[in-house]
């Protein structure tokens, strides 16, 4: 084999035809003209270029590093990808890595808000990742020093690098001349030092360098820091979003109702039910075929209408109550008698001659009329079974040893007694083998009816819960509870309270309390800041109010409220109309004796309708109290020594003061339990009678005379009947300041925040032992639930305060503590611009030379 | 050996060689670039050399504006420094505050902070410790360790005039780590040390069919070496990032709140400290079936099956990525198949 070296084999080939032609090489480039006249070698012209997109190119360059990266992985995938490719691959994995733990963390998520957080977290980092360099190093330092320190270039193969990432070769060539020069200017490099290029040159490398260790270590601290600020920043937009969204996903429920429950798939269950029903068809019913039945139709219904269906069922379908006794009853009682007498181990002929034969057992069982009927009591089957029995052993004793008499006469007793309690003993077993009753055709049909109109019940009932669920629920982010986080933080906003007020007020409920009391004394001594403090509640008022009514249950119609009384009517119609009566009850309410529904009173419906009325009315009675608290403590700042209704000049000055102390302690604080255990409190049993002057009062509090003044207990007096009347009137009766009136009477909310008074007047002070027995508003009793009372109550503004209080403090500190942190960082990262490119300039040292 | 051109112009030859090891300890000790043993003990030696210069020689430089900074150094300060602080504000922000919150506050929001570190700290321990999932298996299949270190020595320019110390200074890279450029050179044997040239590339070529007794090995193994570069580093960038979450997801299940109630740091509490470990190891076996099987009553299949999904991306993306890295399609043909004894043939 001869072989000849390659260079050598080039050599002696003409050169010309062996020529690379490629498009990237300049047309007038001649390697060999190159290589002949060797002083004319350098480098190959560039093809590459400084990248400046702009805003607008944005989409296209995504475009294109998509292309890039689909096409590296391609090239990856076959093992021919080169550093570059490999290098944004690496980045596509830690991407892609994060996108699949926020898609993990988002099915772990329960409401909307959390889940769309994953992604926006995901989002959020990746994105302070990429703005913080660009923001917060490149910009500054642009505006510096006049240059890009994050410059980008394409190079010959087109790949896109950042400009100053390895210092051992960056590609100046791309860099024009006069751009360089521009920045030389603008870097106060002299014009006339030889070699100015590379001196400018070297003086950008030096900023850029410093400029990417800055960013190598801010960007630790910086990344997860702005993308927590970021994601807290977020927070509330993200929030309205995702309200408006499962409102409006929630009112589509109601708009596509049929529609909806159609995507309720109850087939399984349906073609199980027709299986059960196909077997049993014909044959007797039993305990376990009710069971199976209930156990079907029942699954996803609720315990009461559950329970009620298994009443109704047991009704249609009777069991374990009458039996038949036929031929076939002759034929088990004799083998039932077979199975037990053969521990004994007697002769076949002995044996034969103690069971009783067919004929002489429906002799017997005919002749007492124990045959061809239906039974449910066998006390008479047993004598008469026992008597042949004892005859027939008696017969054969002569013929077995007096220990198998024995066993036999034992084992004869063994087949009318059952050997464990509660259990059927083997006669009543073979008695009870064929019940009187059957699954008839009609009760199949029966059974199939009832089942699919309870099946399109859940639907309809589970589409209902859902909407109520995401409108009204006490869960995070439905809409009632979006609403009630708004306001509270809306008022206490208004408020403003300051950080001090708040770090003290969320250590305990009382400073809390105090904290407030002080607060609503300060604002409503100044009718601006007052006037200002209605205007806020007036607007939030109107809006739960308005978003309210639409599923307000006091209005003659709303959506929710129509398709529910339809539901159950419908439903409870068709129940009763195939004898269901317990389940239609359960389902549509009471129903008298001509199939009328006359209450909906235990029944779903109530259900479903007082879920989200009672939901509503807590919310708005805890809001409307606040406003009422505002009132009260403004009216009672700026009564100017004038009477009003309840504070006259026929109660002593002293009992006054006691009185708006409860009032004003009552609306602060109290709750329904308070009223149950009464309302001590510092009293005077012998007040002042000879001073009937109208109480004092001084920026926005009481000037107390009389109250706290001396040595007294807290009491509480069971004869004063009219004392807490007069307080539940300060409270609930007087007319609102008209100050309050004025800005609230145009409102929407006002006849039923008017209502709301004249309620809590009536019920929580018409209670026959609600504050104490027989003291009643106007010596009216009314009949009302510790639901209704509770209700009306609401939230005391105490305990909304403290709460609000904690939220407050908390993500008030979380925002100092690192909103602080984050505004050090770009200060520090700003500053340090200053500093960067300060080094001993490098023709400095030339000129020294 | 090129030496820094300022020491011609003061008639100066500055050389570089390596002080004794005892002298000077081992970061010093190569004269030239330098392949190096891939066990535990290097890389551990490698990652400490590494941490400690990303925490003080290199942004000093880098603040400086130092000529000899490279690319390097860039990377080395980019792959520790964001990383660590990055993590530990992470941690901080989840977590620092919470104590000046009330009493039920805090204990919820630590429920949440301690987990969020806790899958700081997984999701850092996965994602290195993921990649021998990938390496070793490659290893022992293909005979390529893709992760083979080696020390470079690199020469300075001078920065002052006459200041001659500190010239060069120790790298540590791979010889895959470019698979553009590998160091073909640094896997050539040294007849001096008594070994074949080409034992290393007869040895892949051996375990990967090509033969033994080959001529030139090395020309046959180069290209498989590449192919296996380029296939095992993108089966990392994946499956090591997936590993990484799928850690995180760990991190995020109930049964580490049982472990948090017991976690301690303090050693000195030997009673304590051994409660806190064995309670760490039922957590996270508890924590790898809760992962798994999802939560017990979920209706949803999706939030059921999510843990399951995770887990099974994460393996079959490794198991792929290994099972491509084998799957060698660039190598050389059967000699037989290309030379041709009777016909004229070129020889590089």
């Amino acid at each position: 084999m001869r072989t000849t070296n390659i260079l050598q084999s080039y050599i002696r080939n003409n050169p010309n035809t062996q020529q690379y032609q490629s498009d990237k090489v300049s047309r007038d480039f001649d390697v060999h003209r190159e290589l002949t006249n060797r002083t004319f070698i350098k480098p190959l012209p560039s093809n590459g270029k400084l990248l400046n997109p702009t805003i607008m190119d944005y989409p296209a360059e995504i475009q294109k590093d998509i292309k890039y990266d689909i096409k590296a992985f391609y090239h990856a995938l076959r093992g021919k990808a080169n550093d570059h490719e490999l290098g944004r691959l690496n980045d596509v994995g830690m991407k892609f890595g994060g996108l699949v733990l926020a898609s993990y963390l988002f099915t772990k998520k329960q409401t909307p808000k959390t889940k769309l957080f994953e992604f926006i977290g995901f989002g959020t980092f990746f994105a302070a990742m990429d703005l913080w360099p660009k923001l917060f190093i490149q910009l500054p330092a642009q505006l510096v020093h006049g240059f890009n320190v994050r410059q980008y270039y394409e190079d010959n193969y087109g790949r896109k690098k950042l400009f100053y990432q390895d210092h051992q070769f960056i590609p100046w060539d791309l860099y024009p001349d006069d751009v360089i020069n521009r920045i030389g200017d603008r870097l106060g490099i002299p014009k006339d030092i030889p070699n100015r290029r590379n001196a400018i040159q070297e003086k950008m490398r030096q900023i850029a360098l410093q400029n990417n260790t800055l960013w190598m270590l801010t960007s630790g601290f910086a990344t997860p820091l702005i993308s927590a600020l970021l994601c807290n920043a977020l927070e509330k937009p993200v929030n309205k979003i995702t309200d408006q969204k499962m409102d409006k996903f929630a009112d589509n429920l109601l708009e596509h109702f049929p529609q909806e429950i159609k995507k309720y798939d109850f087939s399984k269950g349906s073609a199980e039910l027709a299986k059960i029903l196909t077997e049993n068809e014909g044959k007797p019913i039993t305990k376990e075929l009710v069971e199976s039945l209930h156990k079907n139709i029942s699954n996803g219904l609720d315990k009461v209408v559950s329970d009620s269906l298994k009443r109704d069922l047991d009704l249609l379908l009777p069991q374990d109550k009458n039996y038949k006794i036929t031929d076939n009853s002759v034929k088990a009682i004799q083998d039932t008698i077979r199975e037990v007498l053969k521990p004994i181990k007697l002769p076949e002929n002995i044996v034969e001659r103690i069971i009783p034969n067919a004929q002489t057992l429906t002799e017997e069982f005919t002749s007492k009329g124990l045959l061809n009927g239906t039974y449910n009591d066998f006390t008479e089957h047993s004598k008469t079974l026992q008597r042949i029995l004892t005859k027939n052993i008696e017969d054969i004793s002569s013929e077995v040893d007096e220990r198998t008499k024995k066993q036999l006469q034992f084992n004869a007793k063994k087949i009318v007694h059952s050997q464990k309690l509660g259990k059927d003993s083997p006669l009543f077993e073979a008695l009870k083998l064929e019940p009187a009753e059957i699954l008839t055709p009609e009760k199949v049909k029966t059974i199939k009816a009832v089942s699919d109109r309870l099946n399109t019940f859940k639907a309809e009932s589970a589409v209902l819960d859902r909407y109520a669920y995401i409108k009204v629920a006490q869960a995070p982010e439905t809409g009632l509870a979006n609403i009630w986080n708004h306001m509270s933080d809306e008022i206490f906003k208004a408020m403003n309270f300051t950080q001090d007020e708040i770090k003290q007020a969320r250590i305990d409920n009382e400073i809390a309390t105090e904290i407030l009391r002080n607060k609503m004394e300060s604002i409503v001594a100044n009718k601006e800041s007052y006037t200002k403090f209605i205007d806020k509640m007036e607007n939030l008022l109107s809006n739960l109010y308005s978003k309210s009514t639409q599923i307000d249950m006091t209005q003659d119609e709303n959506a929710y409220k129509t398709i529910v009384n339809s539901t159950c009517d419908n439903t409870a119609k068709t129940l009763l109309g195939n004898g269901m009566r317990h389940t239609a009850s359960s389902i549509g309410g009471i129903i008298d004796g001509y199939g009328n529904i006359v209450s909906p009173n235990t029944s779903s419906r109530q259900l479903m309708l007082k879920f989200v009325d009672d939901r509503i009315k807590g919310v708005k009675s805890s809001f409307y109290r606040f406003l009422n608290f505002a009132d009260l403590y403004y009216r009672i700042a700026h009564l100017d020594g004038r009477d009003t209704a309840i504070l006259n000049n026929r109660i002593p000055k002293e009992v006054k003061e006691e009185m708006v102390e409860l009032a004003k302690t009552i609306m602060l604080e109290g709750h329904t339990s308070d009223f149950a255990v009464k309302f001590w409190q510092l009293r005077n049993p012998e007040a002042n009678k000879s001073d009937y002057r109208q109480i004092e009062t001084a920026n926005g509090k009481v000037i107390n005379q009389y109250l706290g003044v001396g040595e007294k207990e807290c009491v509480e007096f069971a004869n004063d009947r009219h004392y807490f009347e007069s307080v539940m009137k300060l409270m609930y009766g007087e007319d609102l300041h008209p100050d309050t009136a004025e800005k609230i009477k145009k409102s929407g909310f006002w006849d039923d925040f008017r209502n709301f008074r004249k309620d809590a007047l009536e019920i929580l002070g018409g209670d026959f032992y609600f504050a104490k027995p027989n003291h009643l508003v106007d010596g009216r009793k009314v009949k009302s639930t510790s639901e209704q009372r509770f209700i009306l109550t609401g939230c005391a503004p105490a305990d909304v305060a403290y709460k609000a209080f904690h939220n407050m403090f908390n993500s008030g500190k979380w925002f100092s503590v690192f909103g602080k942190l984050g505004a050090g960082l770009i200060g520090v990262t700003l500053l340090a611009q200053l500093f960067i490119g300060r080094n001993k300039n490098p023709w400095k040292n030339k000129e020294a030379k | 050996m090129i030496s820094p051109i300022s020491n011609f112009r003061e008639n100066r030859l500055v050389t570089f060689k390596s002080e004794p090891k005892e002298k000077t300890g081992a970061d010093s000790a190569y004269d030239e670039d330098t392949l190096l043993n891939n066990n535990f003990a290097t890389r551990t030696r490698i990652g400490l050399d590494k941490l400690t210069k990303a925490f003080t020689i290199y942004p000093a430089k880098g603040l400086k504006g130092s000529i000899n900074s490279n690319f390097y150094e860039f990377l080395t300060l980019g792959q520790n420094v964001p990383f660590i602080i990055g993590s530990a504000t992470l941690i901080s922000i989840f977590n620092s505050v919470n104590k000046h919150f009330s009493h039920n506050a805090a204990i919820k929001a630590a429920k949440l902070g301690n987990k969020m570190a806790l899958g700081v700290l997984l999701y850092a321990l996965a994602k290195e410790a993921s990649k021998v999932l990938v390496t070793k298996p490659i290893q022992m299949i293909t005979g390529i360790d893709t992760e083979l270190p080696y020390a470079k020595v690199n020469y300075f320019l001078q920065e002052r005039p006459g200041v001659y110390d500190d010239l060069t200074s120790i790298e540590y890279h791979k010889v895959g780590e470019s698979v553009d450029f590998p160091r073909w050179d640094l896997l050539y044997g040294d007849p001096k040390k008594g070994e074949a040239r080409n034992f290393r590339y007869d040895k892949i070529a051996q375990k990967n069919g090509l033969g033994t007794d080959l001529n030139d090995s090395d020309q046959d193994v180069k290209p498989i070496y590449k192919e296996v570069l380029v296939k095992s580093k993108l089966a990392k960038s994946f499956s090591s990032f997936l590993w990484a979450v799928t850690a995180v997801a760990l991190a995020f299940q109930k049964p580490w709140d049982d472990y948090f109630k017991a976690a301690t740091l303090k050693v000195w509490k030997g009673k304590d400290f051994m409660h806190s470990l064995k309670v760490f190891g039922r957590s996270l076996v508890r924590s790898a079936k809760a992962l798994y099987e999802g939560p017990v009553h979920s209706k949803s299949p999706i939030t059921k099956h999510a843990g399951k999904a995770l887990l099974g991306l994460a393996a079959i993306t490794t198991v792929l990525g290994v099972a491509n890295s084998v799957h060698l399609t660039q190598k050389p043909q059967k000699h037989n198949d290309v030379i041709n004894p009777k016909k004229e043939s070129v020889v590089c």
